[in-house]
């Protein structure tokens, strides 16, 4: 049973990464990536039809449903944070990445924001969430936890590693906090403002 | 000759809309995106002898398929090939719209950058030498200025040209995020030459219209004008329709307006028309054009930016809070209200929501019921008690079955004068394609209202009811008629009311428990007709049907708790 799960979520991970890509998702093309028979590939695809996890149409193929891009994003999430963490204490990118998609099957959504603010604190040093600040301060981006879905939009709006931002408006009441990136302003909501970990410059 | 296929991509709040509308003129035609609730804008061009179609792509940051509009921008680029890309830059944040650039050119796109909003960017202290921007990316560069038409014969020119140039192979760029940007921020140090300015107009905006005070308080004066406005100026057009459909109605001869068939005909055609006329269309050209307004000025970010914290808590985001604002004057503007929405989740927790606060028609029920015999204390008592059900609502449906909320980020563009003509051009082709989407259903479900109720099969139907609205909400057996009515129009259902009980005195004839339980049935439930046909159009039949089916059952629930417990308490 573990073993299927584990299974079950590898492929969801696999099809998550493609639908984030744009590429369709083929009985052949998964067998390539996975190393299997394309024959297992699609009796795969009947079990997590029947758990609903994917949909499948008659002459276009296999799609994602939600609860399937949900499980896939979760996964994915973990597997991205575990190759941080391990690539933190000096492991190759390649031994990470190998060791993140064994590990990312056995982390509960607790160990996984365990880890989150362990690898802010190691990472960070003397670091601070940027929702701390105060108004007209200016800091360096050091880490961006997370990594998909708003963590992502985030760094699309230029807030990347490195990045010099200042604080416009901030105030207490849990409204968004108003930065300065790039010659822009932009808004960000407090939950990612709290993933996100400055160094204060001035 | 074969025809030119151009899309316009861009961030969204750069100034697509207005160019779209600059280019296309007439030519315009709305629709959605197959299989999707986003618009589709589509416009003819004819220039230079070519015949161009015009794709309004919907505005996105990026094209990783995040979103809906994402995906939509990147299928179309990627598999429909337009013959041409405009990319339309903000000038006056180059960084961040260099970002779509590059991945447009990753996907081997002809592109045509249109350098826009140059005036916002000089008055920042930026000047952009376009030509170098030019050779750095080796794709035409021109500067415009959309909104007073500047530049854009230029950059039509330069499209046209770019269709017989040799397709360019796919370009790579760096692929993380971080190192993407440290490639864009040297592009545009070589190009971009800034001098340092004072505080600008909207910088200087912003310290009050965002402040903790004033920025509430100027909030609740534009919401509070927009709402009278809007329900005001419908109300007056509403009114106007409704007495010359009177007019109409007295002049018709005696012996044609008396004849069986005509009154037939007239009850069952000609009133859902008249319903879908006066109810829906006067309240939503203003909102489409308030709407408008305010995305277009700029306001609209700050809006989100505002409520942020608030909407936070029951599962969504700063930005649903314009569409449960406008579901207190009319469930249909809040439901397409909910297009400002990322997500596709987000979107329908949002509608789901707006539907069950009080429309202005219920609140005819919540005062002239509650209000009027119990007294004011109970009408805001009801109202108080409607936000309640709503937030435990969101709190519960965000929490168990939808995803979890995706965090406000946005850019908060400047404040910008609106372009009048494209708001005014928007509004028609969004009215013209609401018309054909609600009013068949409308219309047919008056039909079969009143088909019943012709061959008096409405009174069968309130006995095969009364099991529901005797035994579990303990009203008169007859109150069923008026929540089958009350689907075509929740203020009928209270003028119904007073007609079956033969009484405009409701006191004689409802105890004041029945009085609590009939108003808190008919806010939540099932949105009207007009209502059910946008979610329908909105979100598809499937969920449309859920929020019909969900509604009635919880007001049932609802009031047939009430119904017990609110004498186990010692009221009434």
């Amino acid at each position: 049973m573990a073993l299927e799960s584990r299974e079950i979520e590898e492929y969801l991970e696999i099809m998550y990464r493609k639908k984030q890509k744009g590429e369709k998702i083929t009985t052949t093309g998964i067998a390539k990536e996975l190393s299997v028979s394309p024959a297992s590939v699609s009796e795969m695809f009947k079990k997590l039809e029947k758990k609903g996890f994917v949909k499948h149409i008659p002459y276009k193929g296999v799609t994602l449903t939600r609860k399937g891009e949900n499980a896939g994003r979760s996964v994915l999430r973990k597997h991205h944070l575990l190759e941080d963490f391990l690539m933190m204490f000096g492991l190759k990118k390649r031994r990470a990445h190998r060791d993140a998609c064994a590990l990312e099957h056995a982390l509960s959504n607790e160990a996984e924001r365990a880890f989150e603010r362990a690898a802010a604190a190691a990472k960070s040093g003397n670091a601070k969430p940027l929702c701390s600040l105060k108004a007209g301060q200016k800091a360096r981006i050091v880490c961006i936890l997370g990594g998909v879905g708003a963590c992502r939009r985030a760094m699309e709006l230029g807030l990347t590693k490195g990045t010099v931002v200042k604080v416009l408006r901030i105030s207490k009441y849990g409204c968004p906090v108003g930065l300065l990136v790039r010659g822009t302003e932009i808004a960000i909501g407090r939950g990612i403002a709290e993933k996100i970990y400055v160094g204060v410059l001035e | 000759m074969s025809r030119i296929t151009v899309a316009l991509a861009g961030n969204p709040n750069v100034g697509k809309s207005v160019m779209f509308n600059q280019l296309t003129g007439e030519e315009q035609h709305v629709g959605n995106w197959p299989g999707k609730t986003v618009e589709k804008f589509e416009g003819r061009l004819d220039f230079l002898g070519k015949n161009m179609l015009i794709v309004d792509l919907p505005g996105t940051y990026s094209l990783s398929a995040f979103s809906q509009e994402e995906e939509i921008a990147r299928d179309f680029v990627k598999k429909q090939k337009p013959d041409v890309v405009i990319d339309i830059v903000d000038a006056a944040s180059l960084e961040q719209s260099l970002f779509l650039t590059l991945q447009l050119l990753e996907f081997g796109a002809n592109v045509v950058i249109a350098l826009n909003m140059v005036d916002i960017a000089r008055e920042k202290g930026r000047e952009i030498d376009s030509k170098k921007l030019s050779d750095l990316l080796g794709v035409p560069v021109v500067q415009t200025i959309a909104t007073q038409g500047k530049g854009i014969q230029q950059l039509m020119i330069e499209s046209v040209n770019t269709v017989h140039r040799k397709k360019k192979a796919k370009r790579t760029f760096p692929k993380s995020v971080s190192k993407r940007y440290e490639y864009i921020h040297s592009i545009v140090k070589k190009c971009q030459k800034e001098t340092a300015v004072g505080r600008t107009a909207t910088e200087r905006l912003d310290d009050v219209l965002l402040h903790g005070y004033s920025g509430y308080a100027f909030l609740a004066i534009i919401l509070l004008l927009m709402f009278f406005l809007i329900f005001g100026l419908g109300d007056i057009t509403s009114g106007y329709i409704t007495q010359l459909v009177d007019y109409f109605r007295q002049n018709i001869p005696p012996e044609i307006s008396s004849n069986a068939l005509f009154l037939f005909f007239w009850k069952t055609v000609v009133e859902g028309i008249i319903a879908g006329t006066t109810i829906a269309i006067p309240y939503l050209i203003p909102f489409y054009i308030f709407l408008a307004i305010l995305e277009a000025s700029g306001y609209l970010p700050r809006i989100a930016f505002l409520t942020d914290g608030l909407m936070h808590k029951i599962g969504l985001h700063g930005k649903a809070f314009i569409p449960m604002f406008l579901g207190y004057g009319c469930s249909v503007p809040a439901c397409i209200g909910c297009r400002i929405m990322e997500s596709e989740d987000q979107r329908f927790l949002t509608a789901f929501l707006a539907t069950m606060i009080p429309c202005a028609a219920r609140s005819v029920i919540i005062l002239g019921l509650v209000g009027a015999f119990l007294g004011f204390g109970w009408a805001i008592g009801i109202y108080a008690f409607n936000i309640l059900v709503i937030f435990m609502l969101g709190l519960l449906f965000s929490r168990f079955v939808l995803t979890k909320p995706i965090g406000l980020i946005m850019n908060m563009p400047s404040y910008k004068m609106p372009d009048v003509p494209s708001i005014f051009r928007r509004t028609f082709l969004q009215i013209r394609q609401f018309i054909v989407v609600a009013f068949p259903i409308i219309i047919l479900s008056t039909f079969v209202i009143n088909v019943l109720d012709f061959f008096g099969l409405l009174d069968h139907i309130s006995g095969f009811l009364s099991p529901i609205t005797v035994d579990l909400l303990g009203l008169p057996a007859i109150v069923g008629i008026t929540l089958i009515v009350g689907f075509l129009r929740k203020e009928l259902a209270i003028v119904l009311l007073a007609a079956l009980l033969g009484t405009g005195n409701f006191a004689e004839v409802l105890t004041p428990l029945q009085m609590i339980v009939f108003t808190i049935v008919s806010i939540f439930y099932i949105p009207c007709a007009a209502t059910i046909a946008t979610l329908a159009k909105e979100f598809g039949w499937r969920k449309a049907a859920f929020v019909t089916v969900f509604e009635i059952v919880f007001a049932i629930t609802l009031g047939a708790v009430a119904f017990r417990l609110l004498p186990a308490f010692g009221l009434f």
